[in-house]
């Protein structure tokens, strides 16, 4: 679990800062106070909650279905982590151009009634939840490894803990100013949080 | 030769100036290198205590008359960062015999509590009540209590100051970042210094999840010349060659290349700490930007990189700034200097300088005097017995 929140904290800095700038206009546009801007956080939060278990599920599956039963588990995972967090410390390291599934909400039709309204968010969180980055794919590999489906679950949860910290001061409007430091200090923990995992997949390898 | 009688009274008067403001400091600097009760047992612990209050009180004296903070508060924190690791290791080895640990040394909660495990406690005390370090909690060799009331007193008082002026590991790669006149490396990328955030992020949150100090296990360069675990298993070897590589090329290489202090910006999850007590802290250091001329000599000299471009326009360091002084004494126009937040800017210096001042260097001696004396001890005792060990 512990893992997994230390990884949801890497990612969720840098999130915040690539997803942000596109979701949070919407966000913010929506009047009614700050109450107002913490209900459709919490939409958002759900959406991304949602895509997060639901990708545990499918992991913890393939975790007890085919890896558990496999005779080289550790080796796969030892090899999965290295290669996985091989990724992570590039992206720590460079500039990519952030891909993130999260702006197609920018292009939905804007509708009056409420409810399809309050989809907007869900759907925004859904898309940045399970948008591909190697933070995300090492989640993946980590939920796998814990062999259970409630282990990935639990995973998952914690990973989404670890992200949303970051989301938690949108509607404040003084923590925009920070966003470029909010991106740095992810990818510096992107960065370390790749080092740990690439010593567990060389622990796990070297057993 | 004839010299101007103005100048002559000038410095007559600078001088004089000067030595009245030393006045309560030579107090200070007597009662913390005595301990207030002045009891030498040897000629060589009066002679240490002799040339420790000297060497202070010159220090002092050279900062008001000169004016200049940086280059003479280095001279002291880098001696303070050599004679603590000096005295430390000697004694180490006449308490233990060893500078490694064990599981029983941990198990005995006989390991020193030194500032950065701060960072490590916060969260695991928060959460469970537990303090996750094997040390004394009162009394015994730097036990966490007394560390912590210091360090959290420092952190009111002076913000990321501690770091210039009290922390006795910064002295290394201070010491290191002076010894080339010109970088190697010219341009280090100043996002680096938003680096230690993440370390104390990562740091904190594994301390509490491991149940253990993750920093102090795996990455604290500092290791290499304090204690560490004696190498009983490959995990253990790992962690070695982690303390040791990380010395070389944090505390020594890079400083030594880029002019920077490395570890201290970028590594040290304590002085991410005291960066944000920076923000609570009533001391800071301001730029007039009626006198500035936006030569940026300051963004240059910088030892933290806490002042780029947009921060000098914005006419303050980023709150990454361990108020060393480097900035100040480069400053040709005088534009920058010490402030009191809340205090108009480029009005009333000396008082502000004054009053930051006296609590840092005297952070500055309590750090010191007490190592310094022990350290001059010990070196006597290896030049006449031509061995350091008690």
């Amino acid at each position: 679990m512990g893992q997994g929140f230390i990884l949801g904290l890497s990612t969720g800095a840098v999130c915040v800062a690539y997803c942000g700038p596109v979701l949070i206009p919407y966000l913010m546009s929506e009047s009614g106070g700050l109450k107002k801007s913490y209900l459709l956080v919490a939409i958002f939060l759900t959406g991304r909650l949602t895509a997060y278990l639901l990708t545990a599920i499918l992991a913890g599956i393939i975790g007890h279905a085919v890896v558990q039963q496999t005779e080289s588990r550790t080796f796969i995972m030892g090899f999965a982590y290295m290669i996985l967090s091989a990724l992570l410390i590039a992206y720590g390291l460079y500039r990519f151009k952030e891909i993130c599934l999260g702006k197609t909400v920018k292009k939905m039709p804007e509708s009056q009634n409420s409810q399809k309204r309050l989809l907007i968010p869900f759907t925004g969180g859904f898309l940045t939840g399970i948008n591909i980055c190697p933070p995300f794919l090492l989640a993946i590999a980590g939920a796998i490894d814990s062999g259970t489906i409630a282990g990935s679950v639990l995973f998952f949860v914690a990973f989404f803990a670890g992200t949303s910290i970051f989301f938690l001061p949108m509607p404040v409007a003084g923590m925009f100013k920070r966003q470029h430091v909010l991106r740095i200090i992810g990818k510096f923990a992107a960065l370390l949080a790749g080092f740990l995992y690439f010593y567990k997949g060389l622990i796990l390898l070297i057993r | 030769m004839k010299t101007n009688p103005e100048n002559s009274f000038s410095t007559t008067g600078k001088i004089g100036k000067s030595l009245l403001l030393l006045l309560p400091m030579t107090l200070l600097i007597f009662i913390l290198s005595t301990g207030g009760k002045p009891n030498f047992s040897s000629q060589v612990s009066l002679i240490a205590f002799l040339i420790t209050f000297f060497f202070f009180n010159v220090l002092f004296f050279m900062i008001l008359y000169k004016g200049k903070v940086d280059k003479y508060r280095a001279v002291g924190f880098i001696l303070l960062a050599l004679f603590f690791a000096l005295t430390f290791i000697v004694d180490l080895i006449s308490m233990r015999g060893t500078m490694t640990f064990n599981n029983e040394t941990a198990l005995a909660c006989e390991i020193p509590f030194c500032h950065i495990v701060t960072t490590m406690i916060i969260l695991p005390v928060i959460i469970s009540g537990s303090i996750i370090f094997p040390g004394s909690i009162i009394g015994g060799f730097a036990s966490i209590t007394s560390m912590l009331v210091i360090v959290i007193g420092v952190m009111i008082a002076l913000g990321r100051g501690f770091c210039s002026w009290g922390c006795f590991y910064g002295g290394w790669d201070d010491g290191t970042s002076r010894i080339l006149r010109k970088p190697v490396i010219k341009k280090v990328n100043p996002a680096f210094r938003w680096a230690s955030f993440a370390v104390l992020i990562i740091v904190a949150i594994m301390s509490l999840l491991l149940v253990g100090p993750f920093y102090c296990d795996w990455l604290c360069p500092f290791k290499t010349v304090t204690e560490f675990e004696k190498v009983t298993s490959f995990t253990v070897l790992l962690k070695t060659i982690s303390f040791i590589s990380l010395f070389a090329a944090l505390v020594i290489i890079l400083p030594l290349l880029t002019k920077k202090r490395i570890q201290c910006t970028t590594f040290c999850p304590m002085g991410a700490l005291c960066s944000l007590s920076n923000k609570i802290n009533v001391f800071d250091v301001s730029i007039d930007k009626e006198k500035c001329n936006d030569c940026m000599l300051c963004t240059k000299v910088c030892p933290t990189m806490s002042l780029e471009k947009q921060d000098v326009e914005k006419g303050k360091p980023s709150i990454t700034c361990m108020k060393c002084g480097k900035c100040i004494d480069s400053c040709k126009r005088g534009a920058i200097n010490y402030h009191i937040k809340g205090t108009p800017v480029g009005k009333r210096l000396t008082l502000a300088r004054m009053l930051f001042l006296y609590p840092a260097f005297t952070l500055l001696v309590v750090f010191t005097s007490g190592t310094m004396q022990q350290g001059i001890v010990l070196l006597v005792k290896l030049f006449t017995t031509g061995s350091l060990l008690k």
